[in-house]
């Protein structure tokens, strides 16, 4: 069995805990606790007959004022980048999550979350124009939650 | 190793630090009673420390090259296991051995997830709000107890051309000297626009300002755009006071306009005009051409006016002008200029028409009535002297 570590990273309140509750328990709460820190969560999962236990740290988001210790970065073989799709400030600052998080891991593969989908109309869904490596989730309605993780993993088993 | 425990023992015994000892492959040797309430099970010797502490997984690597170069510690914080925060740190203890030490940090963790919990809501709460007041069709300004700006919303910024809040402030825009040049700062605009003047005409723009205290201190403006609706307003006004034949104004806005200029305490002089024995042109060419020849009289008369110089008509074929920043003497020459003008005119109907012209110059003890009686007095000599002539009548 091999062991991969991912990362969730964008700004705060974003659904990042959320996407690895519906990810990992297939649950959902929609009270907002925010994360301090970092907490992993474990998948078993088997892709093309290789056994990979993918461990997800949930990291807390960035703010204003403090930026995501780079600490947590090192190591990571992949990461997914969540924004709340509502929110545009939250859009804006993907790119220097990225580049950050890329700095530090030049290897390493990465998918973007359009989070919180369920909170806009289907004219508004088809309005936006999302990079290739992007999915349009919810961890609220489960949507494309699931194809998120996985589209990741693939990458990184490659 | 046995000083190491009994150190280790002493430390731990304040129950704030756990421990696992582990080789230099990362298994484990040996580790503290109470480690077991932050992993999931108690670690055997033997056992690989990333089972227990998947945190370290990817870092495998870097912890390995603390048994070479022996100082060097790895360290991971605030890490949520079960129901506590710690602190991972990882330090060479000998050649075959590394302490992995697990710092119990949930209390003071737990007190900054309260704050930073409330923090985000706020910062949410606020973004939201400031979404909210962007997207206002209204300019809005706050101003404080120093008459500056200390807030505005997006659509002030971008009206004034600042690129955010702080290059706005540091334009120190005093934006009551639009609305009077006498005041002195935001909570003199205040009392302004809450007694007197509800609008601001800035450039091409006219606005509809209010303002509310939000605190002792604080003062909310919100300025509403409304030049379309202001310059639609404006035209209908002059529109109504226009007479519809001649296209000069009415009677009403001619005295609404001396009035104003007698209260600028300037030199002008008005003028009381009449077509010399016009009944003769609509009895012979009957009453329409008699409006074709107005409208040709007062084109001309218009045409050979300064643009701040204002045509009103009376009645009839009698007509008034406003000349303004004009003398006795000014004014005297002006109107004979007009009169000749008339004169060697040819009229499209009549060919030849005459006009007699009463003048008389504005005095600090006038008012409207007085100017007009004194003009019209004028104008009855000029008639009497012959028509086709100016007479001036001094205060």
């Amino acid at each position: 069995m091999i062991r991969k570590k991912i990362l969730l990273l964008g700004d705060f309140a974003v659904g990042k805990t959320s996407l690895i509750k519906r990810y990992v328990d297939n649950t959902f709460d929609d009270s907002y606790l925010t994360t301090i820190g970092v907490k992993i969560s474990k998948k078993l999962l088997i892709l093309n007959d290789i056994e990979c236990e993918l461990l997800i740290w949930d990291v807390e988001g960035a703010t204003p004022t403090k930026s995501i210790p780079h600490s947590y970065f090192k190591g990571a073989s992949g990461a997914i980048f969540v924004c709340d799709v509502n929110r545009s400030e939250t859009i804006e600052s993907l790119n220097e999550h990225i580049n950050t998080f890329l700095m530090l891991n030049q290897d390493a593969k990465h998918v973007i979350a359009y989070n919180k989908s369920d909170l806009l109309n289907t004219q508004q869904k088809e309005a936006l124009h999302l990079p290739g490596n992007a999915f349009l989730t919810s961890a609220k309605s489960d949507s494309n939650v699931e194809a998120l993780f996985t589209t990741l993993v693939k990458e990184m088993l490659l | 190793m046995r000083n190491i425990q009994i150190i280790l023992n002493a430390i731990l015994s304040k129950n704030i630090f756990e421990y696992i000892l582990v080789d230099r492959e990362l298994n484990v040797i040996s580790a503290s009673d109470g480690v077991e309430k932050y992993l999931d099970g108690s670690p055997k010797e033997g056992e690989d420390i990333l089972d227990y502490l998947p945190e370290l997984v990817g870092s495998e690597d870097e912890i390995k090259t603390i048994f070479v170069k022996k100082y060097c510690l790895y360290s991971l914080e605030s890490v949520h296991k079960n129901e506590y925060y710690v602190n991972i740190t990882v330090e060479y203890c000998d050649q075959n051995t590394a302490i992995v030490l697990l710092h119990n940090i949930t209390a003071v963790t737990l007190s900054k997830q309260k704050l930073l919990q409330y923090s985000n809501e706020s910062t949410l709460l606020y973004n939201t709000l400031q979404k909210v007041v962007d997207n206002q069709n209204a300019l809005l300004f706050v101003s404080n107890q120093d008459e500056e700006i200390e807030f505005a919303n997006q659509k002030f910024i971008d009206y004034f051309n600042a690129k955010d809040l702080n290059e706005l402030k540091e334009k120190k825009l005093k934006l009551y000297r639009y609305f009077d040049d006498k005041l002195k700062g935001y909570s003199e605009l205040y009392q302004y626009v809450n007694t007197d003047e509800d609008h601001i005409t800035i450039g091409d723009d006219t606005f509809i300002v209010q303002a509310t205290h939000i605190e002792a201190t604080h003062k909310l403006f919100t300025l509403s755009k409304v030049t379309d609706i202001y310059k639609k307003k404006k035209s209908l006004e002059v529109e109504i006071q226009i007479d519809p034949l001649t296209q000069t104004y009415r009677k009403s806005y001619f005295d609404a306009e001396v009035k104003k200029e007698l209260g600028y305490d300037k030199k002008f002089a008005i003028v009381v005009l009449d077509i010399d024995d016009f009944k003769v042109v609509n009895d012979t060419y009957g009453h329409p051409i008699g409006d074709i020849v107005l409208k040709e009289f007062t084109t001309l008369i218009k045409q050979n006016l300064r643009r701040d110089d204002l045509v009103a008509r009376w009645g009839g074929e009698e007509f008034l002008i406003l000349l303004k920043n004009m003398d006795d003497d000014n004014a005297i020459a002006k109107v004979e200029e007009l009169r000749k003008i008339i004169d060697e005119y040819t009229f499209s109907h009549t060919k030849h028409i005459t006009a007699s012209f009463g003048l008389t110059c504005a005095h600090s003890s006038d008012d409207v009535n007085s100017l007009l009686h004194r003009a019209d007095e004028a104008l009855y000599k000029a008639k009497t002297d012959g028509k086709n002539r100016v007479r001036l009548k001094k205060a």
